[in-house]
């Protein structure tokens, strides 16, 4: 009955308010209902704060109009009710291990992202050494190298790296105590272990580990005291011959804001890079992604795609989402020509955004004129056609206004250039050269 | 004498069924599966006016009524700080509006990127828009560039003037509201390409015809605009 009371509430509120406001500030909101209280969780203090000022009276209105029985006493905090209450640092948790053993059970890291084994790391000559390591290090956690430190630009493969050790070292031992963590959540778990006065469950937590992967230790630099903590959590675990692996997107002693104490120590084991991968490695890597998304690529598609997005593997798994969220869509097979088309907007959006000088200077290289005679007053032939074009272009391809075209070619009136664009449509209607002529202008402003 | 209108918000909220799909049906499509759980980062982009805030709330909405959800316009919120974003990893869904707004602010990059890797970490929907896509933005944390760039990118395309004529049209019909195709046009001529402000117009002009008890005739919106003018 409670239940639906607040839900009452929820539809009453969002008939009543502005749309943006119900979004932003309700909908995140939790309840928890009980004997005579209804406790609303918000996930934080500005949402708490928003609604005990703008709100909190009208859903007490609300409650006494649609309550049968006694009107619930309403506060809101912040919190979660999916989340486990304390004690600190809970962490999201899916390979927690099946019985506690040193430490109290306190849970650490991250989620493992099951994708990111051995198996689906593909390999060049780019990150060779790097898997290699990784691969030894899985094998003889504690005694082959440690620590082991990964570094290398962003999306090039450290993170898969890491959750590849974890998962190694799980399979072949799964009592093993390892914890995947980013180094932000290092932090986060030690200031609540802070604030919450759990810092000896914290440390052993840490220190208990068979293995820890901490990703990204450049965010570490500045923060002296997680600095501090970690330097002891790291020599206790190399002490106890447990393995530590890190990564960060630079050569350690490049750091900046990072102890000297904690750089030399990362170098006691192996420090190895990962380059960004070469055109063949981004196509076997594009095809073997494809592959875990259950729609394999041809090679020629996915060498079209590695061919046109930069070097991190990240921005090839974006291209590869929107080729396959097309293909899913239309239920059509992926080729060459369908690759093409659904990538034509984000490849041309990351060639170079079509502005309106674009366009001038494209259309005036293609006609043999000047910018300047498209933006003169003159009005022959030669120049005022490739003006029209240009300016029926401009229309089309960008979100500028009639007006503000006409401003951009030299100050002219909206209905100069909505008259432009009646005039081209015609002729290319009627008129094959001109309508080639559109053609490959459009399609050398949107290759 | 003027009849005052309801206080009442009608039917013609920012859902899937009020989005015109136009030329962004591969958006729209996208939209849903984010909204059901079955998307992972999403990223829109393309001119203001397009219908990225549009489909961002009614993600929100069709989410919203399973699960827990968000929807955070950063052009209003930036003032308030990046902690604004703490918290929302437990929720199932967010959305983020107008990340131009806290580019190259180090805490709020900071706070996103935990964002982003939360969400990944948990396979959740969070689904960002701004005017431009992730790789023509300015991040000063390359990290954060480099997680947005694995984001699935859709371009929206404002409407053409046929598509607005119809996007109003279907705004109106969901409001229960007759808007004569010679009105319409009108409108369109008068407060061309931003369909915010065209709907926002309509809200007006119900709200004006329902106190005044008067079709929507071209004669009564321009008296009705006068009147506005002049206030």
């Amino acid at each position: 009955m409670e239940a639906s009371l607040w839900a009452r509430c929820v539809c009453a509120l969002e008939a009543e308010l502005p749309e943006q406001q119900f979004n932003t500030w309700v909908r995140p909101l939790q309840a928890l209902e009980g004997a005579g209280a209804l406790k609303l969780l918000a996930p934080n203090r500005f949402v708490v704060e928003w609604i005990n000022e703008r709100l909190l009276p009208r859903i007490g209105e609300l409650l006494r109009d649609k309550s049968t029985g006694d009107v619930p006493i309403v506060t809101v905090e912040v919190g979660s009710r999916s989340a486990a209450p304390e004690p600190p640092p809970a962490a999201p948790v899916s390979e927690a291990p099946k019985r506690p053993r040193r430490g109290e059970g306190l849970v650490i890291g991250a989620r493992l992202n099951a994708d990111f084994s051995f198996a689906t790391f593909v390999e060049g000559k780019s990150n060779q050494m790097a898997k290699a390591a990784s691969l030894q290090v899985a094998e003889n956690p504690g005694k082959a190298y440690n620590p082991l430190f990964l570094y290398g630009g962003v999306g090039l493969g450290k993170t898969h790296l890491m959750h590849a050790i974890a998962h190694h070292i799980r399979e072949h031992n799964e009592e093993a105590r390892i914890a995947y963590v980013h180094s932000e959540r290092f932090v986060s778990d030690m200031v609540r272990a802070l604030q919450h006065n759990s810092m000896n469950e914290f440390k052993t937590a840490y220190r208990s580990l068979d293995a820890l992967l901490i990703d990204d230790i450049q965010f570490f630099a500045g923060k002296e005291r997680s600095q501090e903590e970690f330097f002891h959590t790291f020599n206790a675990l190399l002490e106890g011959q447990h393995q530590v692996i890190l990564s960060c997107d630079r050569y350690p002693k490049e750091v900046e804001g990072l102890e000297e104490r904690l750089k030399s120590r990362f170098g006691w084991g192996l420090t190895v890079a990962i380059e960004p991968p070469e055109l063949e490695t981004c196509v076997a890597i594009l095809i073997s992604k494809s592959r875990q998304f259950g729609m394999p690529l041809p090679e020629e598609v996915a060498f079209f795609i590695a061919k046109r997005i930069r070097s991190n593997v990240r921005e090839l798994e974006g291209a590869l989402r929107r080729v396959i969220a097309n293909a899913r869509f239309t239920g059509r097979d992926i080729t060459l020509e369908f690759t093409k088309e659904a990538l034509k907007d984000l490849l041309s959006l990351q060639a170079k955004l079509v502005t309106i000088e674009n366009i001038q200077k494209t259309v005036a290289d293609y006609y043999k004129v000047r910018v300047a005679d498209l933006l003169s007053k003159r009005r022959s032939r030669s120049v005022a056609r490739p003006r029209q074009v240009a300016m029926a272009l401009a229309k089309e391809l960008t979100s500028q206004s009639l007006p503000e075209i006409g401003d951009a070619f030299g100050g002219r009136d909206h209905t100069t250039v909505l008259h432009a664009c009646k005039r081209i449509k015609a002729l290319r209607d009627i008129d094959v050269r001109m309508s080639e002529d559109y053609s490959n202008l459009l399609r050398t402003l949107t290759a | 004498m003027q009849q005052l209108p309801l206080g009442v918000r009608l039917a013609d909220r920012a859902v899937f069924e009020s989005f015109l799909p136009a030329r962004n049906t591969e958006a729209l499509a996208h939209a849903r599966r984010a909204a059901d759980g079955e998307a992972g980062l999403t990223w829109f982009c393309g001119p203001s006016g397009a219908g990225k805030t549009h489909l961002l709330q009614a993600i929100c909405a069709a989410a919203g009524r399973a699960r827990r959800t968000a929807y955070l316009p950063l052009g209003e919120l930036a003032g308030l700080g990046a902690d604004v974003l703490g918290g929302l990893a437990e929720l199932d869904c967010v959305a983020l509006d107008d990340l131009q707004a806290i580019v190259g602010r180090s805490e709020w990059e900071r706070a996103l990127f935990t964002l982003v890797r939360e969400f990944a970490e948990r396979g959740r929907p969070l689904v960002l828009a701004d005017e431009h896509p992730p790789a023509l933005i300015g991040w000063s944390l390359a990290d954060l560039g480099s997680r947005c760039a694995a984001a699935a990118v859709f371009q929206l395309r404002a409407l053409d003037e046929a598509e607005q004529q119809q996007a109003l049209q279907l705004r109106a019909r969901l409001r229960g509201l007759e808007l004569p195709e010679d009105t319409s046009r009108w409108l369109q001529r008068r407060f061309p390409r931003d369909m915010r402000l065209l709907y926002e117009l309509l809200d007006t002009l119900d709200e004006a015809a329902l106190a005044a008890q008067r079709r929507l005739t071209v004669p009564f919106i321009r008296e009705v605009l006068a009147r506005r003018g002049r206030a």
